[in-house]
């Protein structure tokens, strides 16, 4: 890559260029992202208000609720803990998964790896999977009259387990993420080991360093770019858990309609027909995502794209 | 579940480097067990969900319930007829809606993504950086909060229930761009760039004939990247589509669970359905494997 | 730059599209004359069939179908593609979702049309559409009697008998964990708020009523305590399960016969036969198990309407086709015969679609006699307008008081307490 990148756009006749280039994702990204926010902050403030039964025409109208909505979910206390639920669930979720994927790629780069090609594929292959069929597929395989879990266990005498249970719950749906991410992460992973030049490594087996040595003193620290990006990306997506909990709420006696905050906006939404709370929850959750972002985009332009400016 | 993707371009060779420096005859047995078996296992429990759909689409409604996970059932036959007779075929035609959904939208995603990646990696222009941040930022907004305003703005217009409603939202992606950004930086040298502004070609022009070959590696990353992204997104075309004739297969598939307490839950067509809308993701995966190659930050681990 | 220029595009794009959508909707449709087509919305299995018999014989009325989620997912996609302005012209409704609807506007009145057809349903059943007031907002298109379904086969391996009354339902529960740890008499469900509802209104209890100009709400009602408490004590004991109907896990207690009795509605054969199909000809109904002795009532669990939206511009033909669909003697057994729907219209029970009992109790030669009597002693009911909030709170509620094994009645509490709360903030006027 160039240090050097031409100054074209300094001249006259091609000023127009990039921002035609631009224009259709910029039209979609406004039409589809930017006008959709604005218009839910402005349904964020506003609200029903009904008179007398509510029943018949003209009951019901639409009116200025000023920052009503805000303080109801702010006050909310589900919200919170599902907040506090979401982090507990990315601080469990992305150093597993990244640090499964980080093993399978180094292994995968190991020379003459086994099985390497069948292992890559396969693990790769839950990427396919839509999260909402994937959560009906673990569902069967949770429930303990359909698990072949407790298949085991019983067969074992072994007391039967409950995946879906008050203490289990959690980690069940944590492990339904893990299974679809973790084939992704290793395969970026792996693209940036199969980037090294292999004569790095040469001196050191040369010095007779073992595989082990090679991957935590050469491979991990070249890594590292490509560790914290994915760690990044990882992060974003785990802020947006919800089809997954969502998919197991009817199995489960333990995940509430407010399990993540994404729930709560759906539940709003779609289930109490509420749209000016759930767009309340949704700025909330966005100015919050935002602030968090700061720190993300500063991230990515000096990972990314440092070597352009 | 993670996404973003690039390609590198760098045919980084397969060959020579699997047997790179394989000149040393490794230690103990146990460090050449070890891994494979590590890997074996991974494989294992990754694989072992997608062979209880296999296996569950073999039963008939009860054996279902009742015979052990991974025995498999006679009923394989039966499930495929049942599916493709119920609602007339309306199972198939889920499947070239998903099909149409995902390819004409990736595809016009991996354009749009190609034109700006490239424009915004090989441009100075005032406020470049503000727009790939404002796009960037694109990344951070769950879709379900843009649900339900997108449905009301889409229907001021008429154009909900339409295929539009589904495909219009789908090809702006802001990882897209990311990685068409990344590649284009990567694989267009500004050189051969500044060769063809001699030339006295125009702008369009040099995209279209020097800079787009180049990069059409990585623009298949990205439309792969969007085609799963499509075909795995369910809340869109949930809200979106009133009409089952225009449902993509994830939500088909949901609607046959759920159709309320008076009706089963037809978990056989569902399972059997699931395994059916896998496979040609599955062909996609193992037939484009090289294409596969995703580098968030190419450049930067050779530079 | 970049922002002009998107802003002219954007600017653009939107009149363009805006002169494209010209579909204002203005208050008193008109009702244009010559061929018209109506979309309808409905979930019901085959019902494809019935609309396409319709639309054989009224060619200048054709009804285009489009099949749904079940009824709670549509009432949402109902809500917001009436608040977008473009709701299909017909729509099946579960009853408890009409207030709801109506109260957005969603519905029209069509009384004036659909008065005629008042004298074919029983009262309660009109009730329910008419919400207590003079308008109509649909036709009722099943009811759905609340009764007891029962494994004949396993009901004699572990010497039961058929319980009469709640007491006797609970020793029975009791007798058969003395005898196995393999089977559970029934489950209670967290996630089932509308059986849990129906089973309230065997006990006496109204949610809601209608007091002059404003709404009473009693969902914690000294009746629905004592079912709520009922349950509770049997979930703590250990002699009823406690797990969520309609899952994975579920269908195999049903197919294992884990499972020995469902308390269910008229339409539970077909989702039986649908869940469990090798268990049939091991099923029997009886009425449900009564509070006091010698006593015969029901609730309702489901049953739903067919409304007209208030944006129809076709009102007159969409009223002709729900008065068809649910009254006519060929739609009626149609329904019966194709959708499996226990029909509201009176005429329509005792029709020639009846006669037999459903193919998976066929050893039940009075089903649909003994159905017609039950349906007889079911309570009317009065439903609110935010039945949704209700119903969620109960799935929150309740699962959370089984899995931490809290008193039911408080969740009972719980949802009086939100159900009121929302009410307030939207404004309805409540008495008291």
């Amino acid at each position: 890559m160039s240090t050097a990148t031409t100054r074209v756009g300094r001249r006259g006749r091609r000023t127009g260029a990039p921002y035609a280039f631009l224009a259709p994702a910029v039209i979609l990204f406004v039409l589809f992202i930017i006008v959709p926010i604005g218009y839910a902050g402005y349904l964020s403030l506003r609200k029903v208000r009904v008179s007398g039964l509510g029943l018949g025409r003209g009951a019901r109208t639409e009116i200025f609720a000023g920052l009503e909505n805000y303080r109801a979910a702010i006050g909310d206390p589900e919200l919170w803990s599902g907040g506090l639920r979401v982090l507990g669930y990315g601080a469990l979720l992305v150093p597993t998964m990244l640090g499964l994927a980080l093993l399978f790629a180094l292994l995968l780069d190991r020379p003459r790896a086994r099985f390497g090609r069948f292992a890559r594929t396969s693990i790769f292959l839950p990427y396919a999977v839509p999260a909402i069929i994937a959560s009906l597929l673990w569902g069967f395989l949770y429930l303990p009259a359909t698990s072949p879990v407790n298949d085991v266990a019983a067969w074992l005498g072994l007391p039967e387990p409950d995946l879906l249970g008050e203490g289990s719950v959690f980690f069940a749906v944590v492990n339904i993420a893990l299974w679809g991410g973790v084939g992704f992460n290793m395969i970026v992973l792996y693209t940036a080991l199969r980037a090294i030049p292999p004569e790095l490594y040469e001196s050191a087996r040369l010095d007779g360093c073992s595989e082990v040595q090679i991957a935590l003193r050469i491979k991990i620290p070249l890594l590292l770019p490509a560790l914290v990006m994915t760690t990044v990306f990882s992060m974003i997506a785990t802020l947006q858990v919800f089809v997954e909990p969502l998919a197991l709420s009817p199995l489960s006696n333990s995940i509430s309609s407010t399990w993540t905050p994404l729930m709560k906006v759906y539940r709003d939404a779609f289930d109490t027909n509420d749209p000016y709370a759930a767009a309340a929850t949704s700025v909330l959750i966005a100015a919050i995502t935002l602030v968090l972002s700061f720190g993300f985009l500063r991230l990515v332009q000096n990972r990314a794209f440092g070597q352009e400016r | 579940m993670v996404t973003g993707s690039l390609v590198t371009a760098a045919p980084t060779g397969e060959a020579a480097h699997g047997d790179s420096g394989g000149g040393r005859p490794t230690g103990p047995l146990w460090s050449r067990l070890v891994p494979t078996v590590v890997l074996l296992i991974g494989a294992v429990y990754c694989l072992l969900p997608v062979l209880w759909v296999v296996v569950a689409s073999t039963k008939s409604g009860s054996t279902l319930f009742t015979s052990f996970t991974f025995a498999p059932g006679d009923s394989l036959v039966t499930n495929l007829t049942d599916l493709s007779t119920y609602g007339d075929g309306l199972f198939w035609r889920w499947m070239l809606n998903t099909a149409l959904y995902a390819g004409v939208g990736a595809a016009l995603s991996a354009m749009v993504s190609g034109l700006s990646g490239y424009t915004l990696a090989k441009f100075r222009f005032a406020g470049r950086s503000v727009v790939f941040n404002v796009l960037l930022a694109g990344v951070l907004v769950p879709g379900i909060t843009l649900a339900v305003p997108q449905y009301l703005l889409l229907a001021k217009v008429g154009l909900t229930d339409t295929y539009w409603s589904v495909l219009l939202p789908s090809i702006v992606s802001p990882y897209g761009i990311y990685l068409a950004r990344i590649y284009a930086a990567a694989a267009v040298p500004d050189s051969v760039i500044e060769a063809a502004r001699v030339d006295g070609a125009g702008e369009l022009g040099i995209f279209r004939r020097v800079a787009l070959p180049m990069m059409v590696p990585g623009l298949i990353t990205v439309f792969l990247f969007q085609f799963v992204a499509i075909w795995n997104n369910f809340l869109l075309p949930f809200i979106m589509l009133a009409d089952d004739d225009k449902f993509p297969v994830t939500l088909g598939l949901y609607t046959l669970l759920n159709q309320g307490s008076t009706t089963p839950a037809l978990y056989r067509l569902v399972i059997t359905g699931s395994l059916l809308s896998i496979i040609p993701l599955v062909a996609l995966f193992l037939s484009m494997q090289r294409y596969w190659r995703i580098d968030l930050l190419s450049g930067s681990v050779k530079a | 730059m970049t922002r002009s220029l998107g802003g002219k595009i954007l600017t653009l794009a939107l009149t363009v599209s805006l002169v494209a959508a010209c579909t204002s909707t203005s208050d008193e449709p008109e009702e244009p004359t010559g061929p018209v087509e109506l979309s309808f919305w409905s979930w019901a299995p085959n019902i494809e069939k019935v609309v396409d018999r319709w639309n054989a014989d009224n060619p200048e009325m054709k009804v285009t179908l489009s099949k749904q989620a079940g009824g709670a997912d549509m009432v949402t996609k109902l809500l917001t593609a009436a608040k977008a302005g473009n709701p299909p012209d017909l729509a099946q409704v579960e009853y408890q979702a009409l207030p709801t609807l109506v109260s957005n506007d969603v519905l029209a009145d069509i009384a004036g049309q659909a008065n005629p057809v008042k004298d074919r349903f029983a009262e309660g059943t009109w009730q329910q559409v008419t919400l207590g007031t003079d308008a109509v907002y649909a036709i009722p298109q099943d009811a759905a009697p609340m009764m007891l379904y029962y494994r004949t086969d396993l009901f004699e391996r572990f010497g039961l008998t058929v319980p009469k009354t709640w007491d006797e339902f609970a020793q029975t529960a009791r007798t058969l964990r003395g005898r196995t740890t393999k089977h559970w008499l029934t489950t209670f469900s967290a996630t089932d708020p509308g059986w849990f509802a129906g089973l309230t209104q065997q006990a006496g209890a109204a949610w809601w009523g209608i007091e002059g100009e404003s709404w009473r709400v009693t969902v914690n009602d000294a009746a629905t305590k004592k079912v709520a408490d009922y349950w509770g004590g049997l979930v703590a004991e250990g002699v009823v399960d406690g797990k969520p109907m309609y899952t994975p896990e579920w269908n195999k207690a049903l197919n294992d016969g884990t499972l020995l009795a469902w308390p269910s509605a008229v339409w539970a054969p077909g989702v039986l036969a649908g869940n469990a199909p090798d268990t049939k000809g091991r099923w029997a109904m009886a009425p449900l198990p009564q509070w006091t002795a010698g006593e015969n009532r029901t609730g309702n669990w489901g049953g739903s309407s067919t409304g007209v939206t208030a944006a129809s511009k076709h009102r007159t033909a969409a009223v002709k086709f729900a008065t068809w669909l649910n009254t006519d003697p060929t739609a009626t057994s149609l329904l019966v015969r194709e959708a499996a729907v226990y029909p509201a219209a009176r005429d329509a029970q005792t029709g020639p679609a009846l006669a037999e009992p459903p193919a998976f109790l066929a050893n039940q030669a009075d089903f649909y006699p003994l159905t017609k009597q039950i349906a007889e002693t079911a309570a009317g009911v009065t439903w609110g307008p935010n039945v949704n909030v209700t119903y969620q709170v109960y799935q929150d509620e309740f699962a959370r008081a089984i899995s931490q094994q809290t008193p039911f009645s408080a969740a009972v509490d719980a949802m009086q307490t939100a159900t009121v709360d929302d009410m307030r903030k939207n404004g309805f006027a409540i008495a008291g």
